[in-house]
């Protein structure tokens, strides 16, 4: 069984996509077969014991009996000890990478972020202190640390959860509490982040545009944002295609 | 009153007097049902919102409320109450009982639901309702976030809906154990009976962690105590109370459901259940594991990943035995004879979306993929498949009972065809969610490109609407003109309900059943009567009644209280009302004290450990249990968010433990008094009863001064306990009447202290009023001396409970 870790060398860095992507796929695989499987069965047997097609029944419960059970019990522990395997092998397996996911790759080099969810705004501040609100630019290829929480000062906000869906990455922002996250992003490209957690009336509306640009790009636009905020944010650079 | 006195059912009076268990189940079907209609136009309000992604007819706002009350009615005012308007019908039927154990109780759980569900509604009518979800997330269930009354009105209609669950449970757990027909034991329960007795225990713990949870809200809202503010984990601490009861109620909502599965799966197949003895076990295991599980709702915050992976095991664990449940009720279809009916196609159908949302479960219990499913639609697929699922077998439920509920049948061919649009419509719906998964739940807008998904759930949800068309066009034509149904229509049924007519008579039986030789059979009542079963209570010559209008009385005036409590500071209109409404309730449940209401013991007595045991001793065992669970819910509340703020850099509000400890003497000395009371009453010493109760309620208002001076009510100027002495002594008047009231929110420190002392001092002032009550018996009628010193028992049974609850909140919240 291949078990999924990092064990140091750059090729088996791993996005949260990919992890993700190839866990729930073997999940739905699965969880199809055994839904099939389960599902045929019942319906194969609710047709073939039809009362139009069936014999009389040997020893019928009748009215006013004490409940008791039928035997049948093997059968019963065999299937249930089958299904307890794949259940228990599934979640095992799935676990070997829970490790990863949740510390990230080891990386020499890594940037930090801090989001903020307020109603109903997504504040990133870089570590130059500088802070773009509904946008963030960070570098393709790159490990990239958030720690997300959500306003406490000036004033109290609730609680949202951060996350962007292609990237496969979420985290809770909670008033007084900070969760950590990663990305590596090996795409360029446009990513859209969204508000995962009931926040008031503006909820569906708190996205943000998470931009994903080339190593160069991002490391000139990092210094002009140092030096000249105002002009920084005039200017967000914009992926490549590809 | 007396029998004859009990109006017809054609009469109206009957429904708002009735205390009998069938009446009472046929009220929560047909509110419940209500309720499924009010919540299914939301749902269909959301899904018409959502057939674009951009802007549509409802607001931000207004959709944040359509799924925030769509959840709440669904949860808590239809599927429960639903389910259990069968248990309340079916289950004393099933263990050969009359009624339930408290019938008068039972008929207060139903019009405090009822008129809960009215306070619910008018939150509508306040500027709007709560919008925080069901769930309820803190801190956007604040004020600060949500000022319209009409949010903290909601709260209240929660909190008087978890007050009938609290009595109906106390009900059915008494009478399950006590009221069983003789030789039917537990074992031998009928699975539906059995499904209710777990579901029960579970509401129980449950409801109670709610209870609190909404009480600490509560506070917050109407007092501006500060819990679920506090940055020092406030909002965490709302979701830890919530899915402590949350993960235990979708099991609460699902359980009368599998046990509707079981029996029709008996039922219609003509086999008795595989594998009973372990779908017994199974389901005991869940409902003790389902405690330990909640915190895979939280895997996203910041709970450190070693607790993750405990939880994550536990639900893993939690869905085996569950799995074994299925198997044996897929292994009961072997070897049948299986008939088609409508009860038994929903059934069917009920286990094939179970099946379905039990595998989707799955993978939200794996921490790697639910980080990526959290929030999103792949969660409202899954609960829709589990839950719905349920309720898609309640729906059988209610064609299989029918015909004993209304001595009528149903159309066959109208109900197959329900099944069928239904079943249609209900996929059609609820995978499109999977599909969509993507996207987040609770959004009125979303993203182009899932349209297609969308625009078929909304179709899918139309479809399923309008098969209920049917079902209420088939069933209310089946109640007028409908043909009689037999007693028992349905071939190889087994449990006691079909032994009887249909409907069944007032008393359910023409005899009394029994199980003594191995089968039901029925004794003559005089007989059983007559043979000496006098010590159980049965007062001979006694008929059990069945009409009081003070449930109904009570809960209107509770209905009253809470809108003007609501609505304190907003309007002069409101604090009239809650002050008319409290008076209002006082009254009526004085009223309630003075009826004499008699519901006789079973004939049959129960069996060990609760053989010997009256019932309403046990009654107080379970609620006691009950209010363990609500003040270990405020002390760990107090705990954690102690713990947050930094243990040893909390300040205790009181500023020495000298009263404090007085109060604990004053306590514990009057545990002692209560017992002299029981003692006295024991002797038949009609003055020492009253002496041991009047000095325990002296004891109690000496108790409730100290703790007034402590809270600011009187003399705030006194900064030490013997300073107020004095000034008390030397009868200051200025300083006498001059109070400042307790400063709640002046701290989180503040609002711990005050809210969880002022939880224990209600307590305090309700015993004080059962034991005046007790006192004035004595007195004026020479109660309890007369060999029944149980109320004396019971009313000490509960005061011995607050004094030991002090005991653990003095060293908390004085020297630690
Ligand atoms: C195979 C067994 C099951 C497993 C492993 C399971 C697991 C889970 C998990 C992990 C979640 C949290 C998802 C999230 O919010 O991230 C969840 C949500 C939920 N489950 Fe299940 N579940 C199972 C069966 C059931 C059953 C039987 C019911 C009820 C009849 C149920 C009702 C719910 C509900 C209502 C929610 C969502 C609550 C909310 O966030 O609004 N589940 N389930
Ligand atoms: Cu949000
Ligand atoms: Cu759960």
């Amino acid at each position: 069984m291949w078990v999924f870790g990092h064990t140091g060398g750059g090729s088996d860095l791993r996005t949260q996509e990919s992890v993700f992507e190839e866990i729930f796929l073997v999940f739905l695989v699965l969880g199809t077969i055994v839904g099939v499987v389960v599902i045929g069965y019942m319906l194969y047997n609710g047709w073939r014991y039809r009362a139009s097609a069936s014999d009389e029944l040997e020893d019928p419960p009748v009215l006013g009996e004490l409940p008791v059970g039928q035997g049948g019990g093997k059968k019963l522990a065999l299937s249930f000890a089958l299904s307890a395997i794949i259940v228990l092998s599934l979640i095992v397996w799935s676990y070997s990478a829970v490790i990863y996911v949740d510390q990230g790759p080891e990386m020499e080099e890594n940037m930090e972020v801090e989001i903020v969810g307020a109603q109903f705004n997504w504040d990133f501040t870089y570590e130059n202190g500088e802070t773009l609100t509904d946008t963030l630019v960070i570098p393709e290829d790159q490990l990239v640390r958030f720690s997300v929480t959500a306003q406490t000062e000036p004033r109290l906000d609730v609680w949202h959860t951060f996350g962007v869906t292609e990237l496969r990455i979420k985290a809770d922002a909670i008033p007084g509490q900070t969760a950590t996250e990663w990305v590596l992003a090996d795409q360029q490209g446009v990513y859209l982040a969204e508000c995962f957690e009931l926040c008031g009336a503006g909820h569906s509306h708190m996205t943000a545009d998470v931009i994903v640009v080339s190593q160069e790009e991002f490391d000139s636009w990092y210094e002009l944002l140092s030096e000249d905020p105002d002009e920084a944010m005039e200017n967000i650079p914009e992926p490549e295609e590809n | 009153m007396a029998e004859h006195s009990f109006p017809p059912r054609s009469s109206v009076k009957r429904w708002l007097v009735t205390t009998n268990h069938k009446d009472i189940g046929i009220l929560y079907i047909v509110s419940s049902l209500f309720f499924f209609i009010f919540g299914g136009i939301l749902a269909l309000l959301i899904r018409t919102q959502l057939w674009t992604s951009g802007e549509f007819i409802l607001s931000g706002s207004a959709f944040g409320q359509a799924v925030t009350a769509h959840g709440l009615v669904m949860v808590f005012f239809f599927l429960s109450p639903f389910a259990f308007g069968f248990a309340n019908y079916i289950v004393p039927l099933q263990i050969g009982a009359d009624d339930l154990a408290f019938p008068r109780l039972n008929a207060l759980s139903y019009w405090l639901y009822f008129f809960a569900g009215m306070v619910f509604i008018v939150s509508f009518l306040q500027g709007g309702t709560i919008e925080a979800g069901w769930t309820l997330y803190a801190p956007l269930n604040l004020p600060a976030f949500m000022p319209s009354p009409g949010a903290t009105t909601a709260i209240l209609a929660l909190l008087m809906f978890v007050g009938s669950v609290t009595a109906s449970t106390i009900n059915f757990i008494v009478t399950i154990h006590t009221h069983k027909a003789d030789g039917l034991s537990l074992w031998h329960l009928p699975m539906f009976t059995w499904s209710i007795l777990l579901t029960v225990w579970m509401m129980l713990i449950a409801f109670a962690a709610l209870a609190a949870a909404l009480l600490i809200l509560g506070a917050d809202h109407i007092f501006g105590a500060q819990y679920f503010t506090a940055t020092e984990g406030g909002g965490l601490l709302w979701a830890h109370l919530f899915w402590f009861f949350g993960h235990p109620e979708v099991y609460i909502v699902f359980f009368p459901a599998l046990g509707v599965m079981l029996e029709t799966y008996q039922t219609f197949t003509g086999r008795r259940l595989i594998g009973r003895k372990w779908v017994i076990l199974a389901m005991i295991l869940v409902t003790l594991q389902s405690f330990l599980v909640w915190m895979h709702h939280m895997f996203l915050t910041t709970i450190n990943l070693e607790i993750k992976t405990l939880m994550m095991a536990m639900t893993i664990g939690i869905s085996l035995p569950f799995d074994l449940i299925v198997f044996a009720m897929i292994y009961t279809l072997l070897k049948g004879r299986i008939r088609y009916t409508t009860p038994f196609l929903f059934n069917f159908g009920a286990l094939l979306l179970f099946i379905l949302g039990g595998i989707t479960g799955v993978f939200l219990g794996a921490i790697v993929l639910d980080y990526e499913f959290r929030g999103t639609y792949w969660v409202v697929a899954h609960f829709h498949y589990v839950m719905f699922a349920g309720g898609t077998a309640l729906i059988g439920g209610l064609y299989y009972w029918w015909p004993k509920i209304t001595g009528k049948m149903y159309n066959e061919f109208l109900g197959k065809l329900h099944f069928g649009i239904y079943f249609i419509g209900f996929n059609l719906l609820y995978f499109s969610m999977f599909l969509s998964w993507e996207m987040p739940r609770r959004v009125f807008t979303y993203h182009t490109g899932l349209e297609t998904y969308n625009q078929m759930a909304t179709i899918g949800g139309i479809i399923l609407g309008a098969s209920f068309l049917i079902m209420f066009y088939n069933l209310y034509t089946s109640y007028l003109s409908g043909p009689d149904a037999p007693d028992n229509p349905w071939e190889y049924s087994r449990t006691a309900e079909w032994a009887t007519s249909s409907p069944p008579p007032l008393e359910n039986f023409e005899g009394v059943p029994t199980y003594r030789n191995g089968f039901l059979e029925f004794e003559d009542r005089n007989a059983v009567a007559d043979g000496g079963h006098v010590e159980h209570g049965h007062e001979p010559g006694r008929h059990p009644d069945h009409a009081s209008w003070w449930p109904v009385t009570i809960s209107f005036a509770g209905f009253l209280m809470l809108i003007g409590l609501a609505g304190l500071g907003e309007h002069f209109a409101y604090e009239l009302l809650f002050i008319g409404g409290a008076a209002f309730v006082l009254l009526s449940a004085i009223g309630w004290g003075l009826e004499d209401f008699y519901a006789p013991e079973p004939l049959r007595g129960a069996k060990w450990p609760f053989d010997g045991v009256h019932k309403n001793k046990f009654g107080m065992w379970v609620f006691l249990a009950s209010d363990i669970v609500i003040f270990g819910a405020f002390i760990g509340a107090y705990v954690f968010i102690r713990w947050g703020y930094g243990w040893e850099a909390w300040q205790n509000v009181p500023a020495e433990s000298l009263p404090g400890l007085v109060n604990t003497f004053v306590l514990l000395t009057s545990s002692f008094t209560v017992i002299l009371a029981l003692v006295y009453a024991q002797r038949g010493n009609r003055r020492g009863v009253i002496a041991g109760l009047l000095a325990t309620i002296g004891f109690a208002f000496t108790f409730m001064l100290i703790k007034s001076w402590e809270w600011n009510f009187l003399l705030p100027e006194a900064e030490t306990l013997p300073e107020a002495v004095t000034m008390l002594v030397t009868l200051d008047f200025d300083v006498l009447f001059h109070t400042e009231g307790p400063a709640i929110d002046a701290s989180i420190m503040h609002s711990t202290y005050y809210v969880t002392t002022g939880l224990h001092a209600i307590h305090v002032l309700i015993g004080v009023v059962a034991l005046g009550y007790l006192a004035w018996r004595a007195w004026a009628h020479n109660a309890y001396i007369d060999g029944n010193e149980r109320p004396v028992e019971n009313v000490g049974l509960y005061w011995h409970f607050v004094d030991i609850a002090w005991v653990f909140l003095f060293p908390l919240f004085y020297i630690i």
